[in-house]
């Protein structure tokens, strides 16, 4: 990473962060009729039912974490990324193979090694290996761009789904691993809904906080400027490889996390949730919301989230043909949303 | 942004929180049914199976209220889609739980989902009837975990035994990567290898693949005595059974339940006459049985995957004796109690029961054979039954 990135942090700034925030909101009244609309839903199933509410909230933080973090390489440095998912994926298997204590004496059982690793520890580390894999994956991915971009990272999420598939002594191969435990730390267990919901609050903020300062900062001017023109800002003497690598990496470790949380909320992982389609979904999402904007990642995530759940309240339908019509509602809405603001809900940028 | 695009985005809205206050509404019945939930994969990667096991479970139910309901009252079903994944349990599992303050769930239709909702269930204190989650794993899952689907290894232990049965010494393997195909060729592999058997290729494949000769060939190329096929979707089952056909593979061909379903003998014609598979339970052959599969097509046209279909519509029919029992659908505690105690005998098969696992007992696998294509219909399903599977 280079070092002018971390000078660049301007620690007076972060006072300005809630400032800014309100004052970017002023004005804008399609994102306030947005907020609405998604505050009024959100009040809605908090109605219906709390249990209900935190899981969708989970959902959310999750993936929001996963937006925010895509949106750094997708949409503030221009490189169309459906590759998330593998590194997301990598976190949740890192976290579930070091933290499970499951056994599995059940006859011709697929066993695997068992850590038994506290949820704070294993964290760190799905973040580091999602790191890790990125960066090895990155200086290969440097050369490319564009349309390119694409299709390696389609190449990377399929490679990542078959290692999670058949890398069975240690993933447990189409089996998956079960008894993830949840956090706890210093004899607080994060084992109600609630507090696990607040855990990943907590970690959305920071991720959030994080993703603000580095595309405040001067380093996110380069990506930007990457975006706009690579050969351009190359003339001025910044390498771009290194810029593009080392938001690419970061993006991956803050996946990771997102995939240790994740692992540990639905306490059982397998192949399934880490398949292309989550990667495409999560690149809607950030065109959703809106290219370049932290907020409107947010926003699209929780748009999407709260779209999709509530869909499950849709009345006056059939018992056998549910499911397939909420899917049907979710596709007509996400085009109407295209139709009439292809910019995203918080967007300045079209794709 | 334009006038007419706030107006339009207003509209929306408007729909949207009508549709969420309307939802609201409907749930205020004045009948008071019974109501429980159903967690099933009807979209994404389980879709070709949950979608007809709750068409089987909607068909049960309202036979059940056709016939005047349980102790008066309507049994009424609300479907959750739990995909195929863990997530997506969660939430369907959380909604049904806490939006409908439902305690018993028939479900899920896919073992991952299964053991991403089991957990919660467990902690909760609410049952879950699962009508085909067929992983080992789901026997450890807890006291309010059942399930009417066989536990894999079971069918393995048949398969091993029937291949050393039929003379096969030699075995190439072929298996979609899903749990259950999965844990179909380890345990069958494990118990022929026992019995003194030779593993001598296998090959697996991911569920998005359509094509199977390169692989096919490699096997073949071992010169296996038999061939064993276990898959996930009737479309790949289907086409590996015609491919090994066509790579002129003409040794016997055995496999599980689902590259013997309906659509999967279609797609692979001719190809399949002879082919061997061990399915669980007398094939729907008992009265109650034949007459579902009838009232089945005869609603929705189809049938394929007949046993599974037969668990979930016997699932709902246990839900209804044992509600007539507890006479409460809001008492988790009295329904497991009641399924403990219970013996049935449905479509799948006379008196089976739940161990102390909650897996079933009392239920037995058959060894079917293919008919060529020009026996095949409708009444036999496509194959004759030779018999339960040999113990030795």
């Amino acid at each position: 990473m280079p070092p002018a990135f971390l000078a660049a942090i301007d620690h007076k700034r972060l006072g300005q962060l809630p400032r800014q925030m309100w004052n970017s909101s002023q004005g804008n009244v399609e994102v306030w009729a947005n907020v609405v609309i998604i505050a009024w839903a959100a009040a809605f199933m908090l109605w219906q039912g709390e249990g209900f509410a935190i899981s969708v909230g989970t959902i959310f933080a999750i993936w929001a974490i996963l937006a925010v973090s895509l949106n750094l390489v997708v949409g503030f440095t221009g490189l169309l990324s459906i590759g998330h998912v593998g590194f997301f994926g990598t976190g949740a298997y890192v976290m579930a193979v070091l933290s499970s204590t499951a056994t599995y004496d059940q006859p011709h059982s697929v066993g695997i090694p068992t850590f038994g690793l506290p949820f704070f520890a294993a964290l760190p580390v799905s973040a580091l290996l999602a790191g890790l894999v990125a960066l090895m994956v990155g200086i290969a991915f440097n050369r490319f761009r564009d349309d390119i971009y694409v299709l390696v990272s389609f190449g990377f999420t399929i490679i990542a789904f078959n290692v999670f598939l058949n890398w069975s002594s240690l993933t447990r191969g189409p089996f998956g691993i079960h008894e993830i435990p949840r956090p706890e730390i210093g004899g607080m267990v994060f084992d109600g809904e609630l507090e696990f919901l607040l855990l990943a609050l907590a970690f959305l903020a920071l991720i959030v906080l994080v993703s603000w300062l580095l595309v405040s900062s001067s380093f996110g001017r380069v990506l930007t400027a990457i975006r706009e023109d690579e050969r351009a800002i190359e003339v001025f003497g910044y390498r771009a490889t290194h810029y593009k690598l080392a938001v690419w990496v970061i993006s991956a470790m803050m996946a990771g996390l997102a995939g240790g949380l994740f692992a540990s909320w639905t306490s059982f992982i397998d192949p399934n949730s880490f398949i292309l389609l989550e990667s495409v979904l999560l690149v809607c999402i950030v065109i959703l919301g809106g290219l370049a904007s932290i907020r409107g990642s947010l926003l699209g995530a929780m748009a999407f989230v709260l779209l999709a759940e509530g869909m499950r309240f849709l009345p006056f339908l059939p018992n056998e043909y549910v499911g397939q019509a909420r899917q049907v509602v979710l596709g007509l809405l996400l085009v109407l949303l295209m139709l009439f603001r292809p910019q995203g809900l918080a967007g300045r940028y079209k794709l | 942004m334009g006038t007419l695009t706030s107006k339009w985005l207003t509209l929306l809205a408007l729909l949207m929180v009508m549709a969420l206050v309307t939802a609201a509404c409907t749930s205020d019945d004045s009948e008071e049914p019974f109501v429980i939930g159903v967690m099933d994969s009807v979209t994404g990667p389980g879709e070709s199976y949950g979608t007809v096991i709750v068409q089987a479970k909607q068909l049960a139910a309202d036979e059940i209220n056709a016939a005047g309901g349980i102790n008066g009252r309507e049994i009424k079903l609300v479907v959750e889609d739990s995909k195929c994944g863990a997530k997506d349990a969660i939430t369907a599992y959380n909604k049904l739980t806490d939006v409908d303050d439902v305690k018993i769930i028939l479900g899920t239709s896919c073992s991952g989902a299964m053991l991403g909702a089991a957990p919660l269930a467990e902690a909760d204190g609410v049952v879950m009837l699962s009508a085909s989650a067929t992983n080992p794993d789901i026997a450890d899952a807890g006291d309010y975990i059942f399930r009417t689907a066989i536990n894999d290894a079971q069918l393995g232990v048949d398969t091993g035994n029937l291949l050393w049965a039929d003379g096969i010494r030699t075995l190439a393997t072929i298996t979609e990567l899903t749990d259950y195909a999965e844990g179909v060729r380890r345990t069958t592999v494990a118990q022929f290898e026992t019995r003194g058997g030779n593993l001598v290729a296998s090959e697996t494949y991911a569920s998005d693949v359509t094509d199977f000769r390169s692989q096919l060939t490699k096997l073949i190329s071992a010169s296996p005595d038999a061939l064993h096929v276990a898959a996930q979707s009737e479309a790949s089952g289907g086409t590996i059974v015609k491919q090994a056909r066509e790579q002129g593979f003409e040794g016997p061909i055995y496999t599980e339940s689902v590259p013997s379903g309906t659509t999967a003998l279609e797609i692979a014609g001719e190809a399949a006459t002879g082919m061997k598979a061990v399915l669980p339970t007398p094939d729907l052959t008992s009265e109650i049985g034949r007459t579902f599969l009838t009232n089945f097509r005869e609603r929705y046209g189809f049938v394929t995957l007949a046993w599974f279909l037969g668990s979930a519509y016997d699932d709902v029919h246990i839900a209804a004796e044992c509600l007539g029992r507890t006479d409460d659908d809001q008492d988790a505690d009295g329904f497991r109690d009641c399924l403990y105690d219970l013996t049935w005998s449905g479509a799948i098969g006379d008196n089976y029961s739940f161990d102390e696992n909650g897996d079933v007992v009392g239920l037995s696998n058959t060894v079917v054979q293919i008919l060529p294509l020009a026996e095949r219909n409708d009444e036999n399903m496509g194959y004759t039954v030779l018999g339960p599977a040999p113990t030795e």
